[in-house]
């Protein structure tokens, strides 16, 4: 071992059976629900985010089924638009932005940063808490009659309808606090916990990215919140601000949810970014190219989607004037993303690639990610998106960053740091299936989707013209292949739980700091406290040996 | 971003930290304003509601939004700089204070912006179809047009 | 605790009036933990910022919307309450900047006094709003018994704005005035309640002497919360009471 490593050498110290860590060092119900742990809180969110996504994506699928025929092929027309508005909210507000952060980030950020824990961990239970009373109120506003306004809520309609919205919208608000305090619980950690000599540019890009995804959680959030209230306030006593009824001009409303909704992009796709930057390196091992790009791309990011809302409202009755300038400021979001995208390219250029599965997965990643960016350059054209406005080509354009790069930037995660978190390994083989199938699957959905929006076919509708049967049927079918990738997905990671293999302490062979704590990690992280004298990504410190010894 | 007081790694002590001088087993960083300091800014601040309650009897046409705004501005920037004492904080908590309302006034610029040059679009409009003075809804302003 | 035998840093207390503080576990130092907890709380006001500036937003649309409604809107509240107000919350916030010096001075009598005295405050406060809003109620500018009654569609009707002196006749959707003074007072004065529950939290905790110059973090943190509310009010009395 060079002196260069961190000191924590896991293999030689210890025996490698029978050592405490997270998962064993306590049992029963409230070590679990009680706990301050990040790790256990983190695990805790990939039980509920995952619950969330298979709820959203069940209801996916009822969407796409009832779309084979024309005329609706299972449901009544308005209890179609409460399913899509279903896997609209589940999907955006209790899988996609929690996901990443709540997850993965809980789990992994203190450790890559040579921490003991997040920096309040109190709070950081409590957000955990705020997203299961959030996914509660969701789940009561269904059984008080469900909500049919789609996830944005536009109003007036959503002060008109008769459906459980006051429910679903302090749901939301829960929700967002619990995005919130877990933004502000990063920031903090990154300022104040890092180890001795991890410098902003020692950081792993990861971190980066969640720091960056923290700064618009703390920032755009809050005017989520204050919506959300205002529409709930609108039901209850007619304040009239959203409501022309009342001299309310329901843009405003759009401006106060894009406000927010726009940046919440980011808050979504900056981790996905995060754990793509990390996994291209680690699976090229090739230190990253254009690091400090990167990084600073993520804060470019961060502050150019707060002047970008507008684009979402260019039917709306906003002002043209209001309207050139969104436009305008709209391409510059390129620039960063393009940046990021040739980078984890170039990083993968000549490196020593390795085709796990997570890497896999980080591949689809960049061609998903590059079909989904591009079009959105599209729809940021001003004149192009007049016509492209609230047609399946936006659906489209949103499913294949949505879906197709942040949950399969998620999947990858989940894949990298699996045998990490548990001390098993999947089995691979069936780990590669699964990610032919869910890209397959993915790109028969939404592919035939932009060809039929771009011909006309608006989103939300319950039934079309039979002209678009075929690629409506396309979509079904990609659908229902999706589903069973999942489906594979979820049992071959289930069942590595039971009779998966013990991974290797160091199983894709990384050199950022959670890969120097032992496998699973001890519930104080590191057995001691780590100092870095390296840069990041330096592979020629690595330790081969850490990478045969298997997990504790 | 300085390394300074922003990065408290791990291996700090809190002595080596901060020029208040104060042993290790205190909290850091506690600047103890004088009594008198507090007592002058309570004064200052009530002078100015006196003030700013003034100005408004006095009618300067539109610009009276703008002067209580910017003595609310004073008000508030003593508040923060001494009872908050923000003045002696971390370079990083001021920024975070800070960059609060520098979005903010994103929201309020943009939403703003829209809102004045949708009227001169409706302006454009409606000059062809002139509407008489009296206040007309703005839904009903396309059914006026036909 | 844990296996490299690192031990709880404890801020020993200054004297027998006193407790002495644990540092947690997952901090090193006590500079760490206070920068960190201050930090994480300036956040915290920012958020507080930005949703009190959703409300902002929307009462400057509409201002630049319908200004004559606003301009007569102001001119219904008393703007002398008003100033009232806006002093007894000012006075309170500087009890509070000295309950604070107090705990960094270790003067637990005097914390306590000071805590009391922003906590008198902050019921004189609530309790003139409780006289602004009566009269609001008797003049059908804001009917609280039929807040909840809703907008009837075919008479035009608002439930709960009647106004049946008519003083808001003249102008184009005088009960959004109301509507926005209604809201953001409303949930100003419930970050006023919620800030003196903390400040009560806070004398109890003093009162066993748990804040000394040593450790003062809470009392330092729900000062700033209290700042804040006397912040927003500073915006909120010309923007309201003044704009006519």
């Amino acid at each position: 071992m060079t002196t260069n490593v961190p000191a924590v050498d896991t293999h030689v110290a210890e025996p490698t059976s029978g050592r405490k860590n997270f998962l064993n060092c306590s049992s029963g119900f409230m070590s679990w629900a009680g706990t301050l742990d990040h790790k256990r809180i983190g695990l805790m969110y990939l039980v509920g985010v995952s619950i969330a996504f298979l709820c959203g994506g069940l209801f996916a699928l009822l969407v796409r089924l009832h779309l084979w025929s024309p005329e609706g092929a299972l449901f009544a027309n308005a209890d179609y638009n409460q399913i899509f508005t279903l896997h609209g909210a589940f999907m955006v507000f209790l899988f996609v932005i929690p996901a990443i952060p709540g997850s993965l980030g809980n789990m992994v950020l203190p450790l890559m940063l040579g921490a003991k824990d997040v920096a309040l961990p109190r709070l950081n239970l409590l957000s955990f808490y705020l997203w299961c009373s959030g996914a509660v109120m969701a789940t009561l506003a269904i059984i008080l009659g469900g909500f049919d306004t789609g996830w944005t809520f536009y109003a007036p309609y959503s002060i008109y309808t008769d459906k459980a919205v006051v429910s679903i919208g302090l749901g939301i608000f829960l929700l967002g606090f619990s995005s919130i305090f877990t933004g502000l619980n990063f920031i903090v950690t990154v300022h104040k916990l890092r180890a001795p000599g991890l410098t902003w540019f020692r950081m792993p890009l990861f971190v980066w990215a969640l720091y960056a995804t923290s700064i618009l959680q703390v920032l755009a959030t809050p005017v989520l919140g204050i919506t959300v209230l205002l529409v709930a306030f609108e039901r209850l006593y007619n304040i009239g601000i959203f409501d022309p009824r009342l001299g309310g001009d329901p843009v405003l409303f759009e401006h106060f949810f894009w406000f927010y909704s726009h940046p919440a992009v980011y808050i979504m796709v900056l981790p996905a970014f995060g754990i793509v930057s990390e996994l291209v390196s680690v699976h090229s091992r090739k230190p990253l190219f254009g690091y400090k790009l990167i990084a600073f791309s993520s804060l470019a990011i961060a502050i150019i989607s707060f002047l970008v809302w507008g684009h979402h409202m260019f039917t709306s009755g906003q002002s043209t004037y209001a309207m050139f300038a969104f436009s305008f400021l709209t391409f510059f979001v390129a620039i960063p993303t393009a940046i990021k995208e040739f980078s984890w390219v170039a990083t993968i250029w000549k490196g020593s690639i390795a085709l796990n599965s997570p890497m896999l997965y980080t591949l689809a990643f960049l061609i998903i990610f590059a079909i989904g960016g591009l079009t959105g350059v599209i729809l940021g054209a001003l004149n192009v998106d007049i016509h492209l406005h609230d047609t399946y080509f936006v659906v489209a354009h949103f499913h294949y960053v949505m879906m197709g790069s942040i949950a399969l930037a998620f999947f990858a995660g989940l894949h990298h740091w699996w045998p990490k978190m548990f001390g098993v390994m999947y089995n691979e083989t069936l780990a590669k299936i699964a990610c032919g199938i869910i890209f397959i699957g993915f790109n028969t959905t939404f592919l035939p989707q932009f060809i039929m929006g771009s011909r006309g076919m608006p989103r939300r509708y319950a039934t079309y013209v039979p002209e678009y049967a075929p690629y409506h049927h396309a979509s079904t079918i990609g659908a229902v292949i999706l589903g069973l990738g999942i489906a594979l997905m979820v049992y071959y990671l289930v069942a590595s739980l039971f009779s998966g293999k013990r991974a290797m302490q160091n199983q894709w062979g990384g050199v950022t700091l959670d890969w120097h704590t032992p496998t699973p990690p001890p519930l104080e992280n590191f057995d001691h406290s780590p100092s870095v004298t390296t840069e990041v990504y330096d592979y020629s410190v690595l330790d081969l040996e850490t990478t045969r010894t298997p997990a504790s | 971003m300085s390394a300074s007081n922003d990065n408290a790694g791990h291996g700090h002590t809190a002595s080596g930290h901060d020029a208040h001088g104060h042993g290790e087993l205190q909290m850091g960083h506690h600047h103890v304003s004088s009594s008198a300091m507090f007592l002058n800014v309570l004064i200052a601040l009530l002078i100015l509601t006196a003030i700013t309650v003034g100005a408004s009897r006095i009618d300067f046409g539109s610009a009276n939004l703008l002067i209580a705004m910017a003595i609310a501005s004073v008000k508030a920037s003593l508040v923060i700089a001494f009872f908050m004492h923000v003045k002696w904080d971390t370079a990083i908590n001021k920024i975070v204070f800070l960059s609060s309302f520098l979005f903010l006034s994103l929201l309020f610029i943009f939403t703003l912006a829209d809102q004045a040059t949708r009227r001169m679009d409706d302006q454009a409009l409606t000059t062809k179809t002139p509407v008489d003075k009296q206040w007309v809804h703005p839904s009903t302003l396309a059914e006026q047009k036909q | 605790m844990s296996h490299d035998g690192h031990h709880s840093v404890v801020i020993p207390a200054p004297g027998p009036e006193f407790q002495s503080h644990t540092v947690a576990h997952h901090f090193d130092t006590p500079v760490q933990e206070f920068q960190s907890a201050k930090l994480g709380f300036w956040l915290f006001l920012a958020t507080e910022i930005l949703l009190f500036g959703g409300l902002f937003a929307a009462y400057f649309y509409y201002h630049q919307m319908y200004h004559e409604t606003f301009h007569l809107g102001g001119q219904q509240l008393d703007w002398w309450l008003g100033a009232l107000n806006t002093s007894v919350l000012l006075l309170s916030s500087w009890t509070m900047a000295m309950g604070v010096r107090s705990a960094q001075t270790s003067q637990k009598g005097k914390l306590l006094m000071y805590c009391g005295l922003t906590v008198l405050g902050a019921v004189i406060f609530l309790v003139i709003k409780f006289f602004e809003y009566k009269a609001k109620n008797e003049h059908g500018l804001i009917e609280f018994a039929h807040l909840f009654d809703g907008y009837n569609g075919a008479t035009g009707q608002l439930s709960w704005f009647t106004d049946h002196d008519g003083v808001m006749a003249g102008v184009p959707h005088g009960h959004l005035f109301f509507a926005i003074y209604l809201t953001m007072t409303a949930i100003h004065g419930l970050h006023v309640i919620i800030g003196a529950g903390l400040i009560v939290w806070i004398m109890k905790g003093a009162a066993k002497g748990r804040f000394h110059a040593g450790y003062y973090l809470p009392v330092d943190l729900v000062g700033l919360y209290w700042h804040l509310v006397d912040l927003i009010w500073i915006f909120l009395f010309p923007l309201l009471y003044l704009v006519s």
